[in-house]
């Protein structure tokens, strides 16, 4: 027992210096940006030199890089995460605003691809020589070479312009598809090895024996025994969404949290891109904390 | 005994008692497989095409004609021409070549920092190992494209920064696959022959150690390449590439999705080019993973998505 709450407090200790060294991190990196946010609304509105040197000391630019970031921790620990160089609202409402798009996206195709790859392995592995066996095959090879934002251009070009079944932006279902596809073909060539795998243990001989329904044998006993390795790719599918979704929210217009980082870091948005990156963070840490969880819970035996 | 295989292979669990080899190959004989011959070919036809094309098409990718901008294929420009009435099937050729360069480049740079730094680190001192994990640990807590999209801006649009960007952002798949096989190396019977011998842990490395390691980097290298290249072109495609009028495959895509309804062929071109050529790469890996370390062939973590 008190290994455990040891072992749960290590976790949080790492991930909270994880978190504090991406933002110290990002920090450093986005001020080595040449060109600052009021450089760039000089380039667009053309201000003076003065009123630049103005702006810069009224948005606390002036500060050293120590005291800004000082600043900045004790502004993000009570909450206050500053407001936008450029949309003057604070970024908190903008990320607000974004996150919503991006979960439900990265849900919605994490869905797809989870159901799409446990359907498609249960299948290939009772009827190893059917036609659903080859899209095993197919979906991997897929997903491996082609990148989700060709996929996602052609996929404009044939619906929304040549058939004109969808509109161009603000579509929900392509990149869902997309991004589903791309989800699926990672995840079932993995789940199906280990099945096929566990399809040669003996306790499934024995089932067999006993003339359980092959159905029931699949379904029953070897998707439970696959659950860890299932459970393992979703987690990393679902880390790499966080950052993975940002090709397609821009190439389809949606306003999510890719959009957002795109945005801030071309116009040097400097609280907005510390925001972004630390919403990231925390959601690329907690994707893997839930994993391990989950993997824990599906196969108790300890580690090693 | 043959008729409970047949069964067993019918209702899908492989038989018991046959030979796994047998099973493989479906009894027949060995021959090269096809998506080795294919692979091979499509890359070595994109590596001549970066070689030479540009000789052997004769047309100047650079070259405006604004009086036939964005005409469909036909016999004087095969692949048609762009916005700027430029040849497609030029731009595309000499693009093939930067597009080698900025994956090839990528993928020595990360393996250089990552498999450098790693390796460099663990053989002078585990302390040292810890913090340069540490910190390779928060790099890998931003999403790849993330990171590379703020190294460019911060280095400035080029060649050189494009490849570093991507070096660093692929480096820590380099750094844990060379701690994972330093430390198989060194519970080796040899690695403790040298050791008693009185050999430090970098000459154990450099002289030892370093050949069985590189197995499993050079693996790692195919396996990334294709990533490398697609991750240079959603940076093109975002307007972070190595310059505006340098033709990169997914510089030119960026360039031709505005009027893609006028000149759809200026999109796909280069994004079929794009897709084969990852699918060419893609496949070779397997077969270089297959054939430096045949046991873990179907390793699931072939992938991770940026």
């Amino acid at each position: 027992m008190v290994t455990l709450l040891a072992t749960v407090l290590i976790h949080i200790a790492r991930a909270a210096l994880l978190v504090f060294g991406v933002t110290v991190l990002v920090f450093i990196l986005v001020r080595a940006i040449p060109g600052d946010a009021v450089d760039v609304l000089a380039i667009e509105g053309g201000l003076t030199e003065s009123q630049a040197e103005a702006m810069r000391a009224g948005l606390g630019l002036t500060a050293s890089w120590l005291d800004q970031f000082t600043a900045w921790c004790l502004g993000a620990l009570r909450g206050e995460l500053g407001e936008s160089l450029r949309f003057h609202v604070p970024v908190a409402d903008l990320l607000l605003q974004a996150i919503p798009v991006t979960l439900a996206l990265g849900a919605a195709s994490l869905a797809t691809g989870f159901v799409l790859a446990v359907a498609v392995a249960l299948i290939a592995t009772l009827r190893p020589r059917s036609m659903v066996a080859s899209l095993v095959d197919i979906l991997n090879i897929w997903s491996i070479a082609i990148p989700t934002f060709c996929a996602g251009l052609v996929a404009i070009l044939v619906f929304s312009l040549w058939l004109g079944w969808l509109p161009v932006l603000g579509n929900f279902l392509v990149p869902v598809i997309i991004l589903g596809l791309d989800a699926a073909g990672q995840i079932v060539k993995p789940l199906h090895e280990e099945m096929k795998e566990l399809g040669t243990a003996v306790y499934i001989r024995t089932a067999r024996a006993k003339g359980l329904h092959p159905l029931k044998i699949v379904v029953g006993h070897i998707l439970p025994a696959a659950a860890p390795v299932l459970l393992a790719m979703t987690g990393l599918v679902a880390a790499s969404f966080i950052g993975g979704a940002l090709t397609m929210e821009v190439l389809f217009g949606l306003p999510g949290v890719g959009s957002l980082a795109f945005n801030a870091v071309n116009g040097r948005d400097y609280p907005l891109i510390q925001a972004v990156v630390l919403f990231l963070a925390v959601a690329v840490i907690l994707i893997n904390a839930l994993t391990d969880l989950a993997q824990r819970l599906v196969d108790p035996r300890p580690e090693g | 005994m043959s008729t409970h295989d047949h069964e067993a292979t019918q209702s899908g669990y492989p038989g018991p008692g046959r030979p796994a080899i047998e099973r493989e190959t479906g009894g027949r004989a060995r021959r090269l497989p096809f998506s080795l011959l294919f692979g091979l070919a499509i890359v070595a036809l994109f590596v001549i095409a970066a070689l030479f094309g540009p000789m052997l098409d004769g047309q100047d990718p650079f070259s405006q004609d604004l009086l036939n901008r964005n005409q469909s294929p036909s016999l004087a420009h095969w692949a048609g021409t762009d916005n700027f009435g430029r040849d497609v099937l030029s731009r595309l050729l000499y693009g093939a070549r930067l597009t080698l360069i900025v994956g090839v480049g990528g993928v020595i740079c990360a393996l250089i920092v990552g498999a450098g730094m790693s390796l460099t680190a663990l053989a002078i001192g585990p302390w040292l190992a810890a913090a340069v994990f540490g910190f390779i640990d928060f790099i890998r807590a931003l999403p790849g494209v993330l990171l590379a999209l703020i190294l460019i801006v911060a280095l400035g649009a080029g060649l050189s920064s494009v490849v570093i960007a991507l070096g660093i952002a692929f480096s820590p798949f380099f750094a844990y696959i060379a701690r994972a096989a330093w430390r198989r190396e060194m519970a080796a019977d040899y690695v403790t022959a040298a050791r008693t011998l009185g050999a430090s842990r970098l000459r154990i490395l450099y002289r030892h150690a370093m050949p069985n390691i590189g197995g499993a980097l050079i693996t790692l290298a195919a396996v990334i390449l294709p990533r490398c290249i697609v991750t240079e072109s959603v940076l093109s495609f975002l307007g972070l590439g190595v310059s505006p009028d340098t033709p990169t495959w997914g510089r030119m895509i960026a360039d031709a999705v505005p009027l893609v309804e006028r000149a759809p062929h200026a999109v796909l071109v280069p994004v079929f080019c794009l897709s084969l050529l990852t699918l060419a790469l893609a496949l070779l890996g397997n077969h270089v993973r297959a054939a430096v370390d045949p046991l873990r062939a179907g390793d699931p973590s072939g992938r991770q998505r940026w």
